[in-house]
């Protein structure tokens, strides 16, 4: 971009005074319209957001016309910023034109219109958004004709928005004798079929007690409001975008890139910080800042450890294991990892079986554990014993504490998905599900609840062999070579979608192989589902498509479970039966980390610490968990946090033991 | 070796451990029900789900010498029968890879 200097602007300023027709009254255009354009004092009326106008005002114009009129068009060859076809020069004038006014420098705007000979737009535009802004309906609709709204179906569409917005600020203002006479002759005669069941709810409106009421049922936030900008929006879609740009085109423009570069950041695991981001380079993240390196090991269980999670503040870990326990640990976050105290706070002993799930209470004061058929609830400050419930007929498979505060679900493969109040009271029991649950999970948003599990043969009744469906008759017996005979063949797998409220199944899919774990995405839009073999399936809850497959991970015949992780979500981390852990990159499903460093047989889960977006955890059947964090950075370094110089370069190999400095504490329990 | 869930099995009849209700085998993969075992009456089985097997050792049986390892369920432990690793004799050797379930620890099962 060139930006004058004061010096020699003035020089500019000076060359332009040999041309005698300066000004941009004098300014020839390509376009009639858009040297009315020039011409009217509208066509540089104050910046758009401030909606100020004034018809006729001299003031303004007069600044302008003293200015510009030293500025000569400059004629440049081709139609084209640079060299690419894409980028007309025009269509960047203008929207540098917008954005210039947008933010106030008025007097740059006309400099600018008037040296490239291009206008924002034309005067009906202006005005039109001036009426808009305004409320001067009238006024609008007779000049959409103009903008290029000629299409006689548009142009009705274009009508109905704006006397819907006609109406509701009537009814706002309390003007209802009014507002019924919009209704009926502007909204009602021209009103499509689809239109017709928003007619209904725009005259039910009529019965609003006042206009908090109002703008509360229609969704809308008043004359006052951003109603009328977005009333702009909306007709936006009518109007050639040539004839008007859409409001901060070139702010909507840079967002996009922003996203793009976002998108293609494979290592992005750092805040949306506006202070760190610039236009003037790209945004990339720094591939080692990723937690890629084991900074502790935790190592109490005395058997294979079979899931981890994170307490909601990230300052606590519970781990589930084949030896009968869970236990409580203590990560010291607020100190750097070489200095760190992790303490297994409680050993949780009382299980007769071993563990499956774990979840903590939305504040953490409960850890509920599953053992077999049980569910048991844990006090997380004392380590007691609260509750034991035995509902289950069959493996607990799933525990999830629901976002909305209610208590929680347990899924089982006894076909069973009960809800919990806060204290373990059975709330609701949905019975005889079409699967076994291996694992289920709710949206953030409550609205659904995705289960997936084994299909569920029902025995014939005695003597009725034939049933509805035939798929439910006994599969063949399948034996293999080496007379490591197997039982029946599976039965199928399924994902199903509930409405959590209703309990109606949204979706119900088959799928191949062993379905062993379900995540959810923050946004509720993505269900992260493990598969065997080798495979986790990314759903798209929204669209109920299978949006993208993630693949590398070794997963065969054990429960192997997944989970997202980092700022956004923007990695799926999954265990593995190769002893690894996968990292991939959540939105392209580019495989960017296998992390070795857990013993021998199955990485089995793994939770990203839901605070430090730097920091997540893997468990073993090696009978140990492992916390993964980025290296320790230059930066840190160098503010001395009495790290020697030696001992990244160990850290960094990513394996070995590099501490265990918790201590054991096993008293009181 | 990592955790997995119970099998679970369909079919006309199922066995399942007399104690905890594990499904451990079907009719459909029954061989034949004449064999004794500690606790009397014995099944043997083409294939069940389930047990885990212990260490071989070698057996005199009344159809002659055996490999055999005890077979144990999943959930309980309890022993319930055996698998057969090897038989000497050629004639028992149809037995091989199959496995024992004892009558009195089994029971009918959904």
């Amino acid at each position: 971009m060139r930006i004058p200097e004061p010096d020699n602007h003035s020089n500019l300023s000076s060359s332009y005074d040999f041309v005698s027709e300066a000004g941009p009254s004098c300014v020839t255009l390509d376009k009639a319209s858009h040297s009315n354009g020039i011409n009217k004092e509208n066509g540089y009326s104050a910046p758009v957001s401030n909606g100020t106008t004034s018809n006729g005002s001299p003031t303004m114009g007069n600044g302008l016309a003293k200015h510009s009129s030293s500025i000569m068009r400059v004629s440049l060859p081709g139609t084209t910023l640079y060299d690419d076809p894409y980028l007309d020069r025009e269509e960047f004038v203008r929207l540098v034109i917008q954005s210039l006014r947008d933010v106030g420098y008025i007097e740059s705007a006309a400099t600018l219109e008037a040296e490239s000979g291009y206008s924002l737009e034309a005067p009906e535009v202006s005005e039109f958004r001036q009426h808009i802004l305004r409320g001067a309906w009238a006024d609008a609709e007779h000049l959409l004709v103009e903008l290029g709204v000629t299409d006689a179906d548009a142009l009705l569409d274009a009508r109905f928005l704006i006397g819907k917005q006609k109406y509701l600020e009537l009814l706002e203002a309390r003007k209802t004798t009014a507002a019924l006479q919009v209704l009926r002759n502007d909204l009602a005669p021209y009103s499509t079929s689809s239109e017709q069941e928003e007619l209904h709810v725009l005259s039910s409106l009529m019965m609003c007690s006042d206009p908090q009421d109002l703008r509360r049922r229609a969704s809308w936030d008043g004359a006052s409001g951003i109603s009328r900008r977005q009333l702009l929006d909306d007709l936006q879609h009518y109007i050639p975008s040539s004839t008007m740009i859409p409001q901060r085109r070139f702010s909507t423009l840079l967002t996009q890139s922003r996203e793009y570069q976002r998108l293609r950041c494979l290592y992005h695991n750092s805040a949306v910080d506006p202070s760190s981001s610039s236009l003037f380079s790209d945004h990339t993240c720094d591939k080692e800042s990723f937690p890629r390196i084991t900074t502790t090991i935790l190592e109490v269980h005395s058997d294979e450890v079979w899931n981890v999670a994170w307490s909601h503040d990230g300052t606590h870990l519970a781990s589930a294991s084949k030896d009968k326990t869970a236990i409580i640990w203590r990560i010291g976050l607020e100190a750097e990892p070489s200095s760190r105290d992790c303490i297994a706070e409680f050993i949780l002993r009382d299980h007769p079986y071993a563990l499956g799930c774990l979840a903590w209470s939305l504040d953490d004061s409960i850890l509920s554990t599953s053992a077999d058929n049980l569910i048991l609830l844990w006090n997380t400050k004392t380590g007691a014993l609260m509750k034991t419930l035995e509902n289950h007929g069959e493996t607990v498979s799933a525990l999830v504490w629901l976002p909305d505060g209610s208590g929680f679900m347990s899924g089982s493969l006894d076909r069973k998905i009960i809800f919990w109040d806060m204290e373990g009271e059975l709330r609701e029991s949905w019975n005889d599900i079409a699967i076994r649950v291996t694992d289920a999970a709710v949206t953030p948003d409550v609205r659904r609840l995705v289960a997936v599990g084994m299909g569920y043969n029902p025995p014939p009744a005695l003597g009725t062999l034939a049933r509805a469906n035939v798929r439910d008759a006994s599969p063949p017996i399948v034996s293999n070579g080496n007379g490591n005979a197997v039982g029946p063949r599976s039965p199928e797998n399924r994902m199903i979608i509930y409405d959590l409220k209703t309990g109606q199944v949204e979706l119900s899919v088959h799928m191949e192989g062993e379905l062993t774990s379900v995540k959810i995405s923050e946004d509720s839009r993505y269900a992260l589902i493990n598969h065997a073999p080798d495979e986790i399936h990314l759903w798209d809850l929204q669209e109920f498509r299978l949006a993208r497959k993630f693949t590398g991970q070794r997963q065969g015949h054990h429960v192997i479970r997944s989970c997202f992780g980092g700022i956004d979500g923007n990695f799926v981390i999954s265990g593995s039966e190769d002893r690894n852990v996968y990292v991939w990159h959540r939105d392209t499903g580019t495989l960017l980390e296998v992390l070795d460093g857990h013993g021998l047989g199955s990485v089995n889960s793994v939770a990203w610490n839901p605070r430090n977006k730097r920091m997540f955890a893997s468990c073993s059947d090696d009978n140990t968990i492992r916390v993964w964090e980025a290296p320790v950075s230059a930066g840190e370094l160098l503010r001395g946090f009495g790290i020697s110089a030696s001992e990244p370069e160990m850290i960094g190999k990513g394996k070995g033991k590099v501490k265990q400095p918790w201590t054991y504490n096993d008293g009181g329990l | 070796m990592g955790m997995k869930y119970r099998r679970y099995l369909a079919g006309e009849r199922i066995y399942g451990c007399s104690k905890c209700k594990t499904h451990l085998a079907t009719i459909h993969s029954m061989i034949s029900r004449a064999f004794n075992g500690q606790h009397g009456r014995a099944y043997l089985f083409d294939g069940v789900v389930n047990v885990v097997e212990g260490e071989p050792n070698d057996r005199q049986m009344t159809t002659g010498n055996h490999t055999v390892r005890d077979i144990y369920c999943v959930k309980c432990a309890t022993v319930l029968g055996w698998k057969y690793d090897r038989a000497y004799e050629q004639s028992q050797q149809y037995k091989e890879g199959k496995y024992i379930l004892e009558r009195n620890l089994l029971v009918d099962v959904q």
